[in-house]
């Protein structure tokens, strides 16, 4: 009787040995052995699946994730100008159309600081300074400016609307539209028209009753429309000296003469439109308009202006989204093949081990 | 139990690792087909096919032993399946079976009682006792080369050398 370390002990021991002719044979092939390349052959650059997954998986997730950060912060720069200018256009009612030049500020290109009580004014001239439109004194032009101001709270909003009709008044201007909400949306929109000499004094004056969510100044060139209208002033009046004297000294037929006189008067109605148009146009350059508008936070849609971190964030977790849409559609769109050929390597695999099996069952 | 031995072909020629490993490709296969004829046959095509392909063996990958193992497993296998359709056309050939009975020639060197006993085990059973006792491959070793599980190897060499325990104490016994 055999235990089995016995049994086994025998195994080795009868460890069976390769025939002398077997070994020759062996050894004749191995004489005209290939050298081994001494550099890899591209049979050993074969990389293995799961090291490459290791390496490959992390690498594309920081991929994805360096890349949706560097996004978000070149996006985040441009993200504020935007969503200050939607959310004014939207609270203000734009004024008047055919502008010539204009100059719009919003509170993302002021300098840091800007918007602090103390620096906001010099910040503001400084910005819409030398490089904005400015009125020329020697010109007939219609300044239109709007301003969007965010303040605290509903008090706040009552306060800067009182201290907007103070100022117009200090300014020898008028109010033209004043509508004042309260509230925790609460807003005002005031409309006011201060001499065109001193806009720049009262856009000053009003970027001190709040933050600077926008501001813009639009300047239309009237000096043309005078220019015109004066010029045909000069030939009517002219033509009407003409047939004036004309009337006085020659001696006219009943029938000439009232043609004249006909003339003279069409004359004069036209001289008359003129002079009012001239006149319009000199009052129209000489009151800039001024639309201010008052809000706190809520009121402007929520448009709270985010830390360049948490818009940064923001836009970063966006191009993820993305990035993640991007790959569930290719994942859906290869999802079958992969299923298909991993079908086939499992149904070739179970196939070739029942059949080893069944082979080395005899 | 013996060390296991190392035959990491690193910077080894194809020689020196034939020359290292020529007895257990040998001793592999005559385990597995019991014929010292075809075993022979078996090592000899077992090596043409690792020195065509000794150029692409990569030692990081494994040992030259698992490596000219498993082109031995192939090599065997397709053997058996060669000769499984020999067999079957043969039967198809005659409607009487002529079939030879199976032939059981280990050679020298296994005393009588342990060839019948190696004899009544199927391929697998003879396999992972030549792989786990004969060979000392490990568990591990032996699992990837089979195709199966640690626990699985460990189970079937425990079936086997009960088997053949069982099959030399019958022989005790008639004798």
């Amino acid at each position: 009787m055999m235990s089995s370390p016995e049994l086994e002990r025998e195994l080795r021991a009868t460890r069976p040995v390769a025939p002398p002719s077997l070994r020759e044979r062996v050894r004749e092939l191995a004489v005209a052995e290939p050298a081994r390349p001494a550099l890899p052959s591209w049979g050993r650059l074969r990389l293995p699946v799961r090291r490459v997954a290791l390496v490959a998986v992390p690498a594309a997730l920081a991929l994805a994730f360096a890349s949706a950060g560097v996004i978000g912060l070149v996006s985040s720069r441009n993200v504020l100008r935007d969503l200050y200018s939607d959310a004014a256009s939207s609270v203000m009612a734009a004024p008047g159309s055919g502008t010539t030049a204009t100059e719009t500020l919003d509170s993302a290109a002021l300098p840091q600081g800007a918007n602090d009580q103390g620096t906001r004014a010099g910040a503001l001239s400084g910005t819409l300074g030398p490089g904005s439109p400015t009125a020329a004194p020697d010109r007939a032009q219609r300044v239109s400016a709007t301003l969007a101001l965010e303040v605290a709270d509903s008090d706040a909003v009552s306060r800067a609307a009182q201290e907007t009709l103070a100022l117009t008044r200090r300014l020898g201007g008028y109010v033209v539209s004043s509508s004042v909400t309260t509230g925790e949306q609460g807003n005002a929109q005031l409309t006011v028209r201060v001499p065109a000499d001193r806009v720049q004094e009262a856009i000053v004056g009003l970027s001190g009753l709040g933050r600077i969510v926008s501001q813009n100044v639009a300047i239309d060139d009237l000096q043309a429309g005078v220019d015109s209208s004066q010029r045909r002033i000069r030939s009517l009046r002219a033509q009407i000296a003409l047939i004036t004297a004309r009337l006085e000294s020659e001696t006219l037929d009943t029938e000439t003469r009232a043609k004249l006189e006909a003339r003279l008067k069409t004359l004069r109605t036209e001289l008359r439109v003129h002079r009012r148009t001239v006149s319009a146009l000199r009052a129209e350059a000489r009151m800039a308009t001024v639309a201010v508008t008052v809000a706190t936070p809520d009121a402007f849609g929520g448009v709270v202006p985010a830390s360049r971190l948490d818009r940064t964030l923001d836009e970063a977790l966006n191009v993820l989204a993305w990035e993640a849409v991007i790959a569930l559609a290719v994942l859906i769109v290869l999802a079958p093949f992969v299923l298909l050929a991993a079908g086939v390597w499992l149904g070739r695999r179970l196939y070739r081990q029942r059949e080893e099996e069944r082979l080395l069952a005899t | 139990m013996d060390a296991p031995r190392s035959v990491d072909a690193g910077p080894q020629s194809f020689a020196t690792v034939a020359e290292e490993l020529l007895d257990d490709v040998y001793g592999y296969l005559l385990y597995l087909t019991k014929n010292w004829a075809v075993a022979e046959d078996l090592t000899g095509e077992t090596f043409e096919a690792a020195f065509r392909t000794w150029r692409r063996f990569d030692p990081r990958r494994g040992t030259a032993r698992a490596w000219l193992l498993a082109i031995a497993r192939t090599t065997a296998l397709d053997w058996f399946r060669a000769d499984a359709r020999r067999r079957r056309r043969e039967e198809r050939a005659s409607a009487v079976d002529l079939r030879p009975p199976a032939e059981t020639a280990f050679g020298e060197g296994f005393s009588p009682e342990l060839e019948e006993g190696l004899s009544a085990l199927s391929a697998g059973e003879r396999e992972v006792i030549a792989l786990r006792v004969v060979l000392d491959l490990d568990g591990e070793e032996t699992a990837r080369l089979l195709g199966i599980s640690a626990t699985a190897v460990s189970t079937r060499l425990s079936r086997a050398l009960g088997k053949l325990e069982e099959r030399m104490r019958d022989h005790d016994v008639v004798a």
